[in-house]
């Protein structure tokens, strides 16, 4: 306990050691007195051989730890007026290392977070999805399959552990008067067991559950709980009315469950009969394995294959021609690998971000340190010991990193917020939490402090080397310092200047890229379009007259409100369009497969979308009540399928239908009009033939609305679904918004990710490398100021001086630009996937990247040219 | 060479201060004479430098102080050796003793 009462007995200390002291003073005195010294020169002599009383005093103080405390204030607060009298270098380099650290820890770890740690599931790595590829096309045919082929696939059990599969259906929730939609999931017995997690309240689904006759039972979705059901618990037990049967729900499931992007899961045995109504009568399962180890994904896809080409036999229609499966793990789903690579590439430079962020800091140090070299030789002559020189120096060095470590982690933390909110629904796996990754941070933390601490002692040690006389006399002076570690210096700033012009090219291809996107002509109108898809019960709407009877009343009142001009059914929404079917065309005969999109729609669709007639007309009203069988094309159709031919009049069939749920019999229809051409497949796609016909034709497929307002079509939102209700209170309204939004969550919402993220690393490189050149520039012109003083004094012009140093930072932005640009257009090729419109050498980029660094660059060489020329050649001479 | 010395002293001062304590609880005022007296006026220091060492000394447990009074009825600061001090002046003096065997050696017989 002595420390404790030592620390809490400061006076008496003091008062005690100031005794001691005197008292061996005293004894002198008198020892003097004793050899008949007068007392006042006793006392003189006593004084005088014991020396400075004070300097003794706090000497002893030091000695004892609890005054280390006021040692380590004063040193900060000496560290901190030492950095206050330099504000320019300590907010320069405070904010690179902030940079670096919180530039690389949030973007690694939202790649990390959505790549390589998406999902929560057991063992995920194993985890793997099929795919059936078209080989003629080089895309995906199909990722959903047939209840059969999964039973069959699931019989492989020598390739995988275990399979499970889901169906999406869309769940009415009948609640009284309203309905709300909920996206549900049948899922296939052993689903819960084979993710592994551990369900937040209640109990997931178990094997009873499956079986035909157990009474029925459904589990939630966290968010969806949370979000549309307020997170009551109370909920649990209660039994539900979806989709018009009773089901008990059982289970909250974790946070990061979220397969299928699903809000609840029902289970689904395999001997429970078809009741669910997809788009063409057939249900499509998503299917996921757990692939055996040491098994390979290409082992496996060629074992499916056997089974997929018995299949093709018996269902034709679900096969093209050529065809293989393909097993891609499970990560393949969350990023396309494409951008994968590219991905992987910008990680790499978020590392070398880091490492130049300090090296920039490093630069700084060092520059600043040159400039002291005389203080610490001054110092050190003076008498400061080694130890104290080199205490203050850390306590400086501990500020800077304190300070820029603290500033890091909130840029980390801000920059992994940021990148969370701009990140697009659909872009990453509903799983995925974006959040900041702790060991990453401290990873880039401890690089950025040892930085500092590393360069921070630079001085000292140099002025501790005891070879003092040496930096008194040539501190900072002559052409010899240029020379001095000046090649890895400029190493750094031509790799910083070379990596910030890949970066900003890069960006600006994405720029670039998505300019080209939002100039597409769409060839009809988004604006003032309000959209929602109308999940009608199945029960109920099972024939095109059914459906009629609700959309006929509904669009008629619709029309006839304020404000909205036309109101129309459709099956899809565009750009999306439509349906595939196989098509044919009375009097041509062709051998290959004919293929064309159609549309199910009312007579508003064509002017709900201002999309021009050419030739002929649209349907009338009356047509649509009577289901005839009368069809619009667009141009695309009539260029690829009539040529010049004329098409109105004639007949055209779309195979698809006959084989609807609700059939059209003899799928024929005649042409009445062509309309101009409107993107089909998105933006980015070649338009398809496409073709419209009367909703009334079947009673099959998914319905919506699209409703051209003449005001904000948001605001419309209300009366819309008040009408919809007021029709048929079952009927639920889902994903209401503008088709404006719509086009933008699905058309705009990833490349505009990829623009921020690239966006965010090109503004990163730009700020470190112009950090980076001044810093150096800074440093070297420091180092020469006794020669420029020189040259001032024996005639040169400021101008001169200043054409000196741009020309020495010329030389190093030039050859970091030249570096640059050769690497960029190298990589570029690594996101031609990813670029829409532009070249990936696109030339404009190239030159305005280019200019733009110059510009900045020269800027930051400018900086110290100019203090360099302020300087007094007198000042300049005598500063040695 | 100043600095030289003063910094011989500072590694020798320690041991000698410890050898001065061994022969029983002394004042500072006492050490700092009985250094002198015995090193002949060798070590030409400020009497006051002999303070941050006993510090530091008792700092490191090798010292331990008590204050009482004096033969001449004034109280005084005391300083005593611990039983770890005592070890520490035993492998210093072994030390010492090795060194200035060894040096002594080279400068007899490196004629």
């Amino acid at each position: 306990m002595r420390w404790l009462r030592r620390f809490t007995q400061r006076a008496l200390l003091e008062k005690r050691l100031e005794s001691e002291l005197q008292f061996h003073i005293e004894q002198s005195t008198e020892s003097y007195i004793a050899q008949g010294i007068p007392p006042a020169e006793a006392r003189r002599r006593a004084v005088l051989e014991f020396g400075g009383v004070e300097r003794f005093k706090e000497e002893c103080r030091e000695t004892h730890w609890e005054n280390q405390w006021d040692i380590v204030v004063r040193d900060f607060r000496f560290a901190l007026g030492c950095l206050r009298k330099d504000r320019r270098f300590a907010f320069v380099a405070i904010f690179a290392l902030a940079l670096g650290i919180g530039a690389s820890t949030a973007i690694f770890s939202v790649v990390d977070n959505a790549l390589f740690e998406p999902f929560a599931y057991k063992d995920s790595r194993h985890l793997v999805t099929l795919h059936l590829r078209d080989l003629d096309q080089a895309n995906d045919w199909r990722g959903l399959f047939l209840y059969d082929e999964f039973q069959e696939f699931q019989k492989q059990n020598d390739l995988f552990d275990s399979m499970v599969a889901n169906l999406p259906e869309d769940v009415v929730y009948s609640a009284g008067e309203n309905s709300l939609l909920l996206f549900g999931n049948y899922v296939t017995p052993g689903t819960f067991e084979f993710y592994g997690v551990a369900p937040y309240l209640g109990r997931s689904l178990a094997p009873a559950d499956y079986e035909a006759g157990a009474p029925p039972v459904f589990v939630m979705r966290y968010k969806a709980w949370i979000n549309k059901f307020g997170a009551d618990p109370s909920l649990l037990g209660k039994t539900f009315r979806l989709n018009g049967v009773s089901r008990t729900l059982v289970g909250i499931e974790a946070p990061r469950f979220a397969w299928g992007g699903a809000e609840l899961w029902m289970p689904r045995g395999p001997k429970e009969p078809k009741i669910i109504r997809s788009f063409d009568g057939r249900q499509y399962w998503g299917v996921v394995a757990r692939i055996r180890p040491g098994v390979s994904t290409q082992q496996a896809a060629a074992s499916l294959n056997i089974i997929a080409q018995r299949f093709s036999k018996i269902y034709p229609k679900d096969y093209p021609a050529h065809f293989s499966m393909e097993v891609a793990s499970f990560a393949h789903i969350v990023v396309p690998p494409r951008f994968r690579r590219a991905l992987y590439v910008f990680s790499a430079a978020v590392g070398l971000l880091l490492l130049i962020g300090c090296a920039n800091v490093a630069n700084l140090l060092l520059a600043r340190a040159t400039t002291r070299e005389k203080e610490f030789a001054v110092r050190a002559a003076l008498g400061a010991g080694r130890f104290h020189l080199i205490r203050q120096l850390l306590a400086e060095s501990f500020l800077l990193a304190f300070a820029g470590g603290i500033l890091g982690i909130f840029f980390a933390w801000a920059g992994v917020k940021t990148i969370a909110a701009v990140l697009p629904d659909f872009t990453i796996a509903s799983e995925t939490v974006i959040e900041m990754n702790g060991a990453v941070l401290v990873f880039a933390l401890v690089v950025g402090i040892c930085t500092v601490f590393l360069f921070g002692l630079a001085p000292s040690l140099k002025a501790s080397r005891g070879n003092l006389e040496e930096s008194l006399r040539d501190t900072g002076k002559g052409l010899s310092g240029v020379q001095g570690g000046a090649g890895a210096r400029n190493i750094v700033v031509v790799a910083e200047v070379a990596l910030c012009v890949t970066l900003l090219f890069t960006a600006s291809l994405f720029v670039r890229s998505f300019v080209a996107l939002q100039r597409v002509p769409l060839g009809l109108h988004t604006d003032h379009v309000l959209t929602a898809r109308l999940p009608l019960p199945p029960e109920r709407y099972k024939t095109g007259a059914q459906l009629n009877a609700f959309f006929r009343p509904l669009l008629t009142r619709l029309k006839s409100m304020p404000g909205i001009a036309y109101a129309a059914e459709s099956s899809t929404l565009p750009p999306y369009g439509g349906i595939r079917s196989e098509v044919q065309v009375s009097g041509q005969s062709h051998t290959e497969k004919w293929y064309g999109l159609f549309q199910l729609c009312s007579e508003d669709y064509i002017p709900v979308l201002r999309i021009p007639v050419l030739e002929g007309r649209t349907f009338t009203e009356t047509e649509v009540n009577d289901a005839r069988q009368v069809a619009v094309i667009n141009q695309t159709f009539q260029r690829r399928y009539f040529d010049k031919k004329p098409s109105i009049g004639q007949k055209i069939r779309l195979n698809e239908l006959k084989d609807f749920p609700d059939a059209v019999k003899d799928p024929w229809f005649e042409v009445i009009g062509v309309v101009a051409d409107a993107r089909n497949r998105g933006l980015q796609e070649p338009i398809d033939p496409e073709v419209w016909v009367p909703y009334t034709v079947t009673g099959s497929a998914m319905r919506g609305i699209l409703v051209r307002t003449t005001n904000d079509p948001a605001a419309m939102a209300k009366t819309v679904a008040r009408e919809i209700w007021a029709t048929d209170p079952s009927v639920a309204m889902a994903e209401p918004g503008t088709l404006d939004h719509f086009l933008d969550l699905f058309t705009f919402a990833q490349p505009r990710f990829a623009l921020w993220i690239v966006g965010m690393f090109a503004c990163m490189g730009l700020l470190l490398a112009t950090i980076g050149v001044y810093s150096v520039m800074a440093y070297n012109t420091a180092r020469r100021t006794h020669e420029f003083g020189l040259r001032v004094a024996l005639g040169a012009a400021a101008r001169d001086v200043v054409k000196m140093v741009l020309g020495q930072g010329l030389r190093l932005l030039t050859l970091g630009l030249v570096i640059g640009l050769v690497s960029s257009l190298a990589l570029s090729r690594l996101i031609t996937s990813e670029l829409w419109g532009v070249s990936p050498h696109d030339p404009l980029a190239l030159v305005g990247v280019a200019a733009l660094l110059l510009l900045i660059g020269l800027l930051a060489c400018w900086v110290p040219a100019r203090r360099a020329t302020r300087v007094d050649p007198m000042t300049a001479l005598r500063y040695e | 060479m100043a600095q030289e010395k003063s910094e011989f002293l500072k590694g020798t001062l320690d041991m000698l201060i410890l050898k001065v304590v061994a022969a029983g609880p002394i004042h500072g005022y006492a050490i700092s004479q009985r250094i002198q007296q015995v090193s002949k006026d060798f070590f030409q220091v400020p009497q006051g430098s002999l303070y941050p060492a006993l510090h530091r000394l008792e700092e490191r447990d090798w010292l331990e102080a008590e204050w009482r009074d004096t033969a001449t009825g004034r109280e005084a600061k005391f300083y005593k050796l611990t039983r770890k001090g005592r070890t520490q002046l035993e492998s210093e003096v072994l030390h010492w003793e090795k060194l200035t065997d060894a040096v002594a050696l080279i400068l007899r017989t490196a004629e």
